[in-house]
């Protein structure tokens, strides 16, 4: 009985260590964002602000685009979901449900694109974007943010529908469905979940997407909050640390709040993944 | 079924996947055969690229920090993910509290996009008075170490803000593959009269070894394409001594302008993407 509490606090031990290593560094960058720049400055440093102030945050709402960096995030984000759920649906529906040449070949292709990196595609693309006008807008990113997130999404719905049985299609044929009613209005209700998956994995991947508008971005206006964030910092002067500290924690929350809100969904899916590979 | 309905379904798809990766692949195998610039117009085919970047003593070694920094990145990635995943089960077994907040918290830590993670690791290694962690090294060792300042120490404190931010992907899917261990395993062998440690390393391991196996595939694709992360906490340097593949690539055709070179050196990454997908299509996937 004795052994077994030992190993019970031996475990509790590491899970503090644990906590406190990987919590560590960002706690220090909060406290930083909530510190005035001469406290940041003073030595030795302290871990708890001596007064916890939101100046730093009025400060770069007010002064930054901040707001601005988190609303192109979202419409882009919100746009690449739609765009790449348009495209994939449809997608995965066929190749689940009709057989056609080259479908192996494809979705090969499919999990080569999902390892590549995307500096890869960005570098021509820079070029051919310049070329038609593409070059520094939301239109022509959302569009690559697409692609980006098509291999995935499409392996992830394929399986969804995969799952479900031809006894389901076969029914609703029975009952005079087409191709398109059979998979809107069957199909797509029963693979919700899976459709959820993909929505949360998309927009979570699509809010930390840096390299894409690094490149393909110019315009200050237009920059999703990853790159507003890298701006901060890039921007030289020490005096900036304060507001970089406290625009990473506002560029964070809303990643915690739905990673919080969503870790369910996302540790089943990673777990699944193990099953499956 | 009608075969002539379905192209409507798959068109959207494969046309995306034309414009965004068969295309640009194909113009960037054709820029690595041309000695093309940035602020040029005119340029000519020839192999000059690949000669200029093959004999340059940097790529080698840029090749070097990259593999160094992926293979690092992925072992401790494992062994860590794998430590905390059998400490996490080994609570639930004993339904301890607080196996899930530390779940959690590990897993915070790659939700966070990674700019972020190089932004927040640049404060946290600072040599500046408000590097926390320099404070406490100072206070014990009365000295302060530079993290990011030497070019001998950058690319450790890169392996390490990359591993704080990865070894939550290894845990999770590992902590997956201990649940799929079956009990009766384990029970066998108390009955044999196994230790712990005899169990741990003649069950749960063999029984991982697939999922360890994806594992390190799926770690060093991605380490290999790091960007962000090394970009927002090093931006390569000091010197080129953080400089993995990815920001070389970028330097080169955004910096120097150098299109062609730069395609040479994404031609390579591609090649190296490649590899280890066939590997893992090979090894995973067609074993279904």
């Amino acid at each position: 009985m004795v052994r077994d509490r030992l190993k019970d606090y031996i475990l509790y031990l590491s899970y503090l260590i644990i906590a406190v290593l990987f919590l560590f560094p960002l706690l220090w960058t909060l406290s930083i964002s909530l510190k005035e720049i001469s406290e940041i400055f003073s030595y030795p440093p302290k871990l708890l602000p001596a007064t916890f102030k939101l100046d730093n945050y009025t400060q770069i709402i007010n002064n930054s685009k901040i707001l601005t960096f988190i609303y192109n995030s979202i419409k882009i984000s919100f746009f690449t979901v739609v765009g790449t759920l348009a495209v994939t649906i449809p997608g995965a529906f066929a190749f689940s449900r009709f057989r056609f040449k080259f479908k192996k070949p494809i979705l090969f292709g499919l999990l080569i694109f999902q390892m590549m990196s995307p500096l890869i595609i960005a570098i021509p693309l820079y070029n051919y974007f310049n070329m038609i006008g593409l070059l520094d807008t939301h239109l022509g990113i959302i569009l690559v943010y697409v692609a980006i997130q098509i291999p995935f999404t499409t392996w992830l719905l394929k399986g969804s529908i995969d799952s479900v049985p031809a006894s389901i299609d076969d029914a609703a044929r029975i009952d005079g469905c087409s191709n398109f009613q059979l998979l809107t209005r069957v199909l797509i209700p029963i693979i919700l979940p899976g459709i959820s998956t993909a929505i949360i994995f998309n927009a979570i991947q699509s809010w930390a997407q840096f390299i894409i508008p690094f490149i393909l971005l110019d315009n200050l206006n237009l920059f999703p909050v990853s790159l507003g964030i890298y701006n901060y910092q890039a921007s030289g002067e020490a005096i900036t640390i304060h507001l970089t500290a406290a625009a990473s924690i506002f560029a964070t929350i809303p990643t915690i709040i739905m990673f919080i809100v969503l870790q369910r969904f996302i540790v089943s899916a990673l777990t699944a993944g193990a099953v499956k590979g | 079924m009608k075969e002539r309905n379905f192209y409507k379904y798959i068109t959207p798809l494969l046309l995306m996947l034309i414009l965004f990766y068969l295309f640009p692949i194909v113009e960037v195998f054709r820029y690595s055969l041309t000695n093309i610039r940035l602020d040029k117009e005119i340029y000519s085919y020839g192999v000059s690229a690949y000669q200029y970047v093959l004999s340059n003593p940097n790529f080698w070694e840029m090749l070097k920090i990259t593999i160094i920094f992926v293979f690092s990145s992925m072992f401790l990635q494992l062994f860590f993910g794998l430590i905390i995943a059998t400490l996490i089960d080994e609570g639930e077994r004993r339904n301890l509290k607080g196996t899930l907040v530390v779940r959690l918290i590990v897993l915070m830590a790659w939700v966070i996009p990674g700019v972020i993670i190089g932004v927040i690791w640049n404060l946290f290694l600072s040599e500046a008075n408000y590097g926390i962690l320099n404070y406490f090294i100072q206070l014990v060792f009365n000295t302060k170490i530079s993290f990011l300042s030497s070019q001998d120490l950058a690319l450790y404190s890169v392996i390490i803000a990359n591993v704080w931010r990865g070894t939550a992907f290894s845990m999770i899917i590992l902590y997956g593959g201990l649940k799929q261990i079956s009990e009766e395993l384990y029970e066998a062998a108390s009955i044999d009269g196994a230790s712990t440690l005899d169990k741990f390393f003649k069950i749960t391991i063999p029984q991982l070894k697939p999922v360890i196996f994806i594992n390190m595939v799926l770690i060093t694709i991605y380490t290999f394409n790091t960007f962000d992360m090394i970009m927002a906490l090093t931006g390569g340097g000091p010197g080129r001594s953080t400089e993995v593949i990815s920001l070389n690539i970028y330097n080169t055709v955004f910096g120097h302008l150098e299109l062609g070179r730069g395609s040479v050196l994404a031609v390579i990454l591609f090649f190296i993407n490649l590899s280890i997908t066939l590997f893992y299509y090979n090894f995973v996937i067609s074993e279904e």
